[in-house]
C-alpha cells in the first residue's frame, strides 16, 4: 500500500459530484479563498437547519472560510446545535460520542500523520460549551496535556440551547434561564485560563464581530496545531432562542457582549509565533 | 407568505461594501456580482432574519436592504434552479 495521499485520476475529474466539482473549480479546494471574496465563491457550508439569525452558524461559516486546506480537513463534533451545520459542510465529519471528542481527535490525529506523510491533514474539533467545558471536560483537559496537534474550538452560547436552556459551566453568573429559573449561582469557567495552565500553544476568545478577523484567527490556530502544539479558540456566539434576543438585534448583542465582558484575546507561545513567522515571513504576525 | 432580503441594487452599486455578504448566517445566500458590483439575494435560502439589514443600515450606512414579501418579488433568484455559476450571473443584476 502507497503511503501517497488518494487523487482523482486526471481526466475523470468530470465523474466526480456538482459540489466537488464546484469547490475545486469556484470554491476554496486547493486555494485559500478570502473573507472579502465571500459572494463570489463556492462556500464549504451548505444549506443547513440552524435557527434563523444564528450567530453560531454565522461563526461556522466564516471558520470554513478560515481553514487554511478544507481538502484536507477532518471535522470532529458532538451533540449540540453546531453538529447541525457542521454536518452540511463538505468536509468529513465524525460524531464524537458526548465527552470523547478530544480523545477521539487524539487518535485521529496520530494516524493521519503516520498514514499520510506527503500532505499535512487537520483535525479540528468543533463543539459547544456543554460539549467542551461541562461533559467533554477531562478529555479537553488531557488532550491539552498531551500536547495533540489539533485544534479545539468552542462555540459558547454560554447555555444547552439543544435542550432547552439548561445552564452550562461556561454560563455567566446570575443568568435567568428557562431550565434554572432562579439564575446560575457559579462564575463562568476560566477555560482560556485553564489553556495557559496547560500550556496550550496558541488561544483565542472572540466573537463574531469582524468577519475577517474570525477567519485569520481559525487560520492561525489551524496551521499552529499542525507542527507546534494544542489550540483553542472560544467564541462567544449567542443563543437567540434561550437568550430571546430578536435575530435583527444578534450583532448588537455581539458587540455589545464583546465590549462589556467578552473582548477580543490572543495568547501566542514563542514557538508557536516563530513558526508562524517562519511560514509566513512576508506577514507580519499581531502579538 | 414571508418575508425575505432584497437589495436595492442602484443604492448597492453604489458601493463596494460586501459587508452582507460576510455577515449573514446561511452560505451563499447574499451574492454577488462583480461585473454589476452588487450583491443579490437567493431567496431560496434566505430565513429572514434581517441580519443584513441591521448590517446595512447600522454598520455600512447603506440602507440599501428591505424586508419585503416573497410574492412581491419581480424576479427572484433562487440558487437551487440556477446551481452556481458566477460566471452566469455577473452582469445580469443592473
Amino acid at each position: 500500500m502507497s503511503f501517497k495521499n488518494i487523487s482523482i485520476t486526471p481526466g475523470w475529474e468530470k465523474y466526480m459530484t456538482k459540489e466537488y466539482q464546484d469547490l475545486v473549480e469556484r470554491g476554496p479546494y486547493g486555494k485559500q479563498k478570502k473573507v472579502s471574496e465571500m459572494g463570489s465563491f463556492k462556500e464549504v457550508l451548505e444549506e443547513h437547519p440552524m435557527c434563523a439569525g444564528c450567530a453560531m452558524t454565522l461563526f461556522i461559516r466564516l471558520t470554513m472560510v478560515g481553514l487554511p486546506n478544507p481538502e484536507h480537513t477532518i471535522l470532529i463534533g458532538t451533540a449540540g446545535c453546531g453538529r447541525l451545520a457542521l454536518t452540511q459542510t463538505s468536509i468529513p465529519f465524525i460524531y464524537g460520542n458526548y465527552g470523547d471528542t478530544n480523545a477521539v481527535a487524539s487518535g485521529l490525529k496520530r494516524g493521519l500523520e503516520i498514514r499520510f506523510k506527503d500532505q499535512a491533514k487537520d483535525v479540528v474539533v468543533m463543539a459547544g460549551d456543554g460539549g467542551l467545558a461541562d461533559i467533554g471536560f477531562s478529555g479537553v483537559m488531557h488532550s491539552w496535556f498531551r500536547k495533540e496537534r489539533f485544534t479545539t474550538i468552542m462555540l459558547d452560547n454560554e447555555v444547552y440551547g439543544n435542550t432547552g436552556g439548561q445552564e452550562s459551566g461556561m454560563t455567566e453568573r446570575g443568568a435567568l434561564l428557562k431550565m434554572a429559573p432562579k439564575g446560575k449561582m457559579f462564575d463562568k469557567m476560566d477555560m482560556i485560563g485553564l489553556a495557559q495552565t496547560s500550556g496550550v500553544a496558541y488561544i483565542a476568545r472572540l466573537t463574531p464581530t469582524n468577519p475577517t478577523r474570525v477567519a485569520s484567527v481559525v487560520r492561525k490556530a489551524v496551521l499552529i496545531a499542525r507542527e507546534v502544539g494544542p489550540t483553542f479558540i472560544q467564541a462567544y456566539t449567542s443563543c437567540n432562542i434561550e437568550y430571546a434576543i430578536p435575530t435583527p438585534k444578534v450583532m448588537d448583542d455581539a458587540r455589545d457582549i464583546e465590549s462589556k465582558r467578552y473582548g477580543f484575546m490572543e495568547i501566542i507561545s514563542d514557538e508557536a509565533k516563530a513558526y508562524l513567522e517562519s511560514i509566513e515571513p512576508a506577514k507580519k504576525v499581531k502579538k | 407568505m414571508y418575508l425575505v432580503a432584497h437589495i436595492d441594487q442602484a443604492i448597492c452599486s453604489e458601493t463596494a461594501c460586501r459587508l452582507c455578504t460576510q455577515y449573514c448566517p446561511e452560505a451563499n445566500t447574499i451574492l454577488y456580482d462583480n461585473a454589476a458590483k452588487t450583491a443579490f439575494v437567493a431567496v431560496d435560502r434566505c430565513k429572514g432574519c434581517e441580519i443584513c439589514v441591521g448590517i446595512c443600515d447600522d454598520l455600512a450606512k447603506h440602507h440599501a436592504i428591505k424586508m419585503i414579501m416573497i410574492n412581491d418579488l419581480e424576479s427572484p433568484f433562487e440558487l437551487s434552479k440556477e446551481g452556481f455559476h458566477p460566471e452566469k450571473w455577473d452582469g445580469k443584476h443592473p
